[in-house]
């Protein structure tokens, strides 16, 4: 566990287009949002709305990593023989899964970390309470599972490691622009609304936005008991049906 | 005594049958090639020796133990690079010492004896990446000699390497033995499988003979092998050539033909006549023994790879 979460945060932290897109694409975009967007901003809303800018992109940055990095990662360790040697070898597959994931949660973590230090560099101010953070970190933990799932899906079923990057990054850009986590909520049509509330990373954003910079960032009021149940089932769901595809099939005999 | 035993096994991927009731008993401390061409069933039986396929049916034995209890004692080489490129030799046997489960501290010391063993010592903190192909599969290589593992499973090593590289990885192997490892080495190349105290021709998932290098060669009846460039390649060539090698067996090469033949020597002057009187010269005419790509092609008629 410990090597595989060895090996494949150094493969992350090496890999000059996975930081690319997970951290410094994310980062542009709270330059460009914070400075180019917010023109007829009132000047005592602008940190706020700096502040929700910083929170997308940072969950853009844990959506990018689980959906575009954890597979790409999977696809290019089965494309080059690496899993038929682990199946040849005494080790367990629960154990190089969760190496990985731990490696995914690290490495998303420094990921948002830097983002949302930039965005505090650029004006971000947040307000929250140390509840209000903790809450925000489940929240976040959620994105990552959620995100983990869908990237354990894709790195299963699509054999090719640019195949299943683009995949990953098609779907983390789409959903993220349909669903409200690129978009004011409000200025959704009513059918993306529905979405946004069912896409567990859309809703844990909302939750996330809610909690540290104010209601009117959420556009909902996303931490309702039946709404905060949704968004924690479908990203354990998510989660766990990522689970049993890798393990299944990539880790399958034939 | 026998470290790996297969019984009949077969393996069919819906009507393909892949392997058509294989037998094999490798010996403790042997060396076993196991020789033919692409789709000829051996990366197969190799992949459900080590685990990684289901048979469909038979039975295997690895130390007397079913393949699945016996992971521990195998060392795997597939095929492909399976070594990451972005992490430093040292990292990537780091890893799998991780794997499997040796401290930091043991690690550190078995990783730096292999590193020594495989002749990268010098070069372990280089990335991958900046590695020759030669240096890369020595590395992947180190990955199946951690301490336990006692049958070494190489599927096709050499392919792709140049010659220089070739001959240092086989070197390699051949220090290997002398620690008595057996070695299970999978091979399309004649000269690689020669190196072997035994070899298998496998065919369309069967094993067609099996012995020690020379005695398959006896046992073909094959005496020399002419290698003949010439001005033209057609049917009518090989036509006149067929006439002089046994039993009209022609081999179609790059730059020409290869033949079987017991007299060279009086053979030659004939072949060259017969083919001016077609039209075509011979260019260059090489005699060499026969090796175990020609006893594989006496056998079959098929190449068990591109002869160049």
């Amino acid at each position: 566990m410990k090597a595989t979460l060895g090996k494949t945060i150094k493969e992350f932290l090496r890999q000059k287009t996975i930081l690319f897109w997970t951290i410094a694409w994310p980062i542009l975009w709270v330059l460009i949002g914070s400075f180019s967007f917010t023109g007829n901003t009132p000047s005592e809303v602008i940190s706020h709305v700096r502040g929700a800018i910083a929170i997308s992109m940072s969950v853009f940055a844990l959506m990018t990593a689980g959906m575009a990095n954890l597979p790409g990662n999977i696809a290019q360790d089965r494309e080059r023989g690496l899993l038929s040697k682990l199946m040849s070898m005494p080790i367990s597959p629960w154990r190089d899964f969760v190496g990985r994931i731990l490696a995914l949660l690290a490495f998303s973590s420094l990921a948002a970390i830097l983002v949302a230090l930039v965005g505090y560099i650029c004006g971000a101010r947040f307000s929250y309470t140390l509840i209000g953070v903790g809450q925000s970190i489940g929240f976040l933990l959620l994105i990552s599972l959620a995100s983990a799932g869908i990237g354990m899906l894709i790195g299963t079923f699509i054999k090719h490691v640019h195949g299943a990057i683009m995949s990953g990054v098609g779907i983390a850009v789409v959903t993220a622009a349909i669903s409200g986590v690129m978009a004011p909520y409000s200025s959704l049509p009513w059918l993306l609304q529905e979405f946004a509330r069912i896409y567990p990373i859309s809703s844990a954003n909302s939750s996330i936005a809610y909690l540290l910079v104010g209601e009117d960032y959420a556009g909902y009021n996303p931490l309702s008991a039946t709404q905060t149940t949704l968004t924690i089932l479908i990203s354990l769901l998510l989660f766990v049906a990522g689970l049993i595809a890798y393990s299944k099939f990539c880790w399958r005999k034939e | 005594m026998d470290v790996i035993s297969v019984e009949e096994l077969t393996k069919k991927y819906g009507d393909n049958e892949v392997l058509k009731g294989v037998n094999l008993k490798i010996a403790e401390g042997e060396f076993y090639a196991l020789m033919g061409p692409n789709g000829s069933g051996k990366t197969t039986l190799a992949s459900i020796i080590v685990s990684v396929r289901f048979p469909t049916s038979g039975k295997i034995e690895i130390y007397g133990k079913k393949p699945k209890y016996a992971k521990e004692l195998i060392g795997y080489v597939p095929q492909e690079n399976f070594s990451s490129p972005i992490l430093t030799g040292k990292e990537n046997l780091m890893y799998f010492a991780g794997l499997l489960g040796y401290s930091n501290n043991a690690a550190e010391k078995i990783v730096n004896e292999l590193l020594n063993k495989i002749g990268l010592s010098e070069d372990a903190n280089k990335r991958v990446s900046d590695y020759s192909g030669g240096m890369r599969k020595r590395l992947e290589v180190a990955t199946a000699l951690f301490p336990g593992i006692k049958i070494l499973i190489l599927d096709e090593p050499t392919t792709g390497l140049d010659p220089s590289a070739r001959r240092k990885f086989l070197g390699l192997i051949q220090e290997l033995r002398k620690e008595k490892a057996t070695v299970l080495l999978i091979t399309h190349i004649g000269a690689d499988a020669e190196l072997a105290s035994r070899v298998g021709l496998i065919d369309e998932g069967e094993i067609i003979a099996e012995d020690e290098p020379e005695r398959l060669k006896k046992a073909s009846g094959l005496k020399n092998v002419m290698n003949i460039e010439t001005t033209i390649k057609s049917d009518k060539v090989i036509n006149v050539l067929s006439n002089f090698s046994e039993k009209g067996k022609v081999l179609e090469t790059d730059v020409g033909y290869r033949l079987y033949c017991e007299d060279v020597e009086e053979a030659t002057p004939k072949i060259v006549r017969s083919l001016d009187a077609i039209g075509c010269k011979a260019t260059r005419i090489e005699t060499e023994r026969p090796s175990l790509e020609d006893v594989f092609f006496q056998l079959t008629e098929k190449m068990v790879r591109e002869v160049s």
